[in-house]
């Protein structure tokens, strides 16, 4: 493949509120054109374009007719697989927001397009690029607190509402939402994968027809167990939007990630609140960038397509289990 | 006045018996255990008199509550002795090994018409308590989802009986008890259990477990616990409720730290973090327990209330033991 710098890259859909934030990584890396936007909502994609001076096109198809190399899928989960689809097929890479998909079967067939049209596809797991998590990797992986017997995880939030809780878009709730990002960060650092999940999950911060509450136990390959808490129990009057944690006890030591703990309070008369401000690394800028150096140097993404399919297994065996009351076994049928 | 004997000079037995020892209402006149030596060094402290063999004591001793202070698999065998000796029972949590001998207890001291007080002690700690009070009072609105935590170091005791994970019920008896006590407290009945853990793993001084509970009002909860942690112990609680969050975090509610220089390594310095308190929590479960003695009053907590913690604790060994959830009937 030959690759020019700067990469060539647009974004297929504003739908997800994270497109924001890659839009701003994609005018601050040097390495990236950010050639345009693409949206259903063509209001949408006219004032994105005007905001970050960009292009607007018509149409995804126009977009993925032209010299863009590249695209950020953000939209509603249950559309990834076609956006993603079409970009292959139209030779674009694809780094698509997270979960990959909504069964696994979409997510399957994603990343079989994308062998087949000889593209890139990564999963949007920022997370992995934080620097509070690759140290935890490596003081992990040099044996700093032995093997690891169990880990207990958050990824709690506040409700995101909108499309989020609209089961036929996002494919389900809280749980689909936010049971990704940790299992992806415990495969990678336990090196296995999950074999049983079990699950409780519930409705009732909210007692709508969305789950908003869940607590996930995986059994690992090499015997680890894990809980994530993937609940959207943050209030709507909290001081950040929430959190990823990760409390790691081995058998020579513990370890506590609070990934955005770095953060600076702010008490404000004005507004009567109080905020978090958030100043650590920003993830979402690195994780584009490794995007476009796998781009750039052909070379494997470092968060695959395979990766995604994974994480969002677990969140599928999830909702598996909560129904039928009973640890499910990975892996599950395709068409879950 | 209750005249009190302790079962067992550990150092839950020696907490016991200063404690005691500054209730007006309250003697100690004796203590047995079988390094006799701790048993009289107490004894000779408080003016009571030492016995190495709690059988010895119960026959011999002139007293009114026995307080059990020994290692959990020999709680019941102590309630059995105290019922037929008639006399009123001071359990330490987990008040037995095993949901049946909990329920044996009770069956025994009702028979024989004698008050079997189960040490449930987060019920008197001022943090658990502000938060149950906050929850029942509507804080959060409806309470949905929990989360609590309670990591130490491993504890040691006599014969290193906290280790042997099949008679102490490691982590998740000797110290999630508690825990579940205040879930109980908070929400009521729990309805199923699920848990995963290093109870039937073998490895040595290191327990840990992760338990998830779904209550009868839909509640759920976790609770993690750990004797995994190499220094400093560190407990923690949320409740997240449908128009609110309670959180509680013992490594932030320290009001006094130290940074000390150690001679040895003058690179080096200690940091030093304490929870203050003017009464510890144990010490309002026993004076609450002796006021109710003298008084005649049913105290706070029943003996049921000890057994359904130990039902909890039951079940999510028994999920660790068959990595299925326990539906508890």
């Amino acid at each position: 493949m030959d690759i020019q710098m700067p990469v060539k890259i647009g974004i297929m859909s504003f739908a997800h509120m994270h497109a924001y934030s890659y839009a701003r990584c994609l005018k601050e890396l040097p390495e990236v054109e950010f050639v345009g936007v693409a949206d259903e909502d063509a209001t949408r994609a006219e004032m994105v374009a005007s905001d970050y001076g960009v292009k607007a096109f018509a149409n995804y198809e126009d977009m993925l007719a032209s010299d863009v190399q590249a695209v950020i899928v953000c939209s509603e989960n249950a559309n990834h697989r076609r956006h993603a689809v079409m970009a292959a097929q139209n030779e674009k890479h694809v780094l698509c927001e997270k979960p990959l998909s909504v069964t696994k079967h979409d997510a399957e067939a994603m990343i079989e397009v994308c062998k087949r049209s000889n593209v890139k596809l990564q999963t949007a797991f920022p997370c992995r690029f934080h620097s509070a998590f690759r140290r935890l990797r490596e003081r992990v992986a040099s044996g700093n607190i032995g093997r690891i017997l169990g880990i207990s995880a958050t990824n709690q939030g506040v409700c995101p509402w909108g499309w989020f809780v609209d089961k036929k878009l996002a494919g389900g709730g809280a749980v689909l939402d936010h049971t990704v990002h940790v299992a992806d960060l415990m495969r990678v650092l336990l090196g296995s994968e999950p074999l049983r999940i079990y699950a409780e999950i519930g409705n009732r911060m909210f007692g709508q027809d969305f789950d908003d509450t869940g607590l996930i136990c995986i059994e690992f390959a090499n015997g680890t167990y894990a809980t994530i808490d993937c609940s959207w129990s943050r209030p709507k009057s909290s001081p950040f939007w929430g959190n990823v944690g990760l409390k790691v006890t081995g058998a020579s030591g513990t370890a506590k990630m609070d990934m955005f703990a770095q953060k600076i309070e702010v008490i404000s008369d004005t507004s009567e609140r109080l905020t978090h401000e958030y100043w650590g690394d920003d993830a979402d800028l690195m994780m584009i960038r490794s995007f476009v150096k796998c781009i750039a140097n052909d070379v494997r993404p470092e968060v695959t397509g395979e990766d995604g399919a994974k994480a969002l297994e677990v969140a599928i065996a999830a909702y598996e289990s909560a129904r039928l009351g009973k640890p499910v076994e990975l892996p599950i049928p395709s068409h879950l | 006045m209750q005249r009190v004997a302790i079962a067992g000079a550990g150092a839950t037995g020696l907490a016991h018996a200063e404690l005691l020892a500054s209730i007006d209402a309250a003697e100690l006149v004796a203590i047995c255990d079988i390094g006799v030596v701790a048993a009289e060094e107490c004894a000779n402290r408080y003016g009571a008199r030492a016995f190495s063999r709690a059988k010895e004591m119960i026959e011999e001793a002139e007293f009114d509550v026995l307080d059990i202070c020994t290692p959990t698999s020999t709680h019941i065998e102590l309630i059995k002795a105290a019922a037929a000796a008639r006399k009123n029972v001071i359990v330490e949590a987990p008040m037995a090994r095993t949901s049946v001998e909990a329920q044996e207890a009770i069956r025994l001291c009702s028979e024989a018409k004698i008050t079997l007080f189960p040490v449930q002690s987060r019920r008197w700690s001022p943090e658990y308590k502000k938060l149950h009070d906050l929850v029942a009072s509507g804080a959060v609105g409806e309470p949905v989802i929990a989360r609590l935590s309670h990591e130490t170091t491993h504890p040691s005791g006599w014969d290193d009986w906290y280790a042997d994970y099949r008679r102490s019920g490691g982590v998740v008896l000797g110290q999630l008890i508690h825990d579940f006590d205040w879930l109980r407290w908070c929400f009521g009945k729990a309805r199923k259990v699920n848990a995963r853990g290093l109870y039937d793993r073998g490895i040595h001084f290191v327990d840990h477990a992760l338990v998830t509970l779904r209550f009868d009002n839909g509640v759920i909860a976790h609770v993690e616990g750990s004797w995994a942690k190499p220094c400093n112990s560190e407990c923690s609680v949320e409740v997240a409720g449908n128009s609110g969050l309670l959180s509680f975090d013992s490594s932030s509610s320290a009001p006094l730290r130290f940074e000390l220089r150690t001679v040895e390594n003058s690179g080096c310095s200690e940091i030093v973090s304490e929870s203050l308190l003017a009464t510890s929590p144990l010490s309002g479960a026993l004076e609450h327990i002796i006021g109710c003695l003298e008084e005649g009053r049913v105290p706070d907590v029943r003996p049921e209330d000890g057994y359904e913690a130990v039902r909890i604790g039951e079940a999510a060994l028994r999920s660790i033991t068959t990595g299925q959830p326990v539906v508890l009937t």
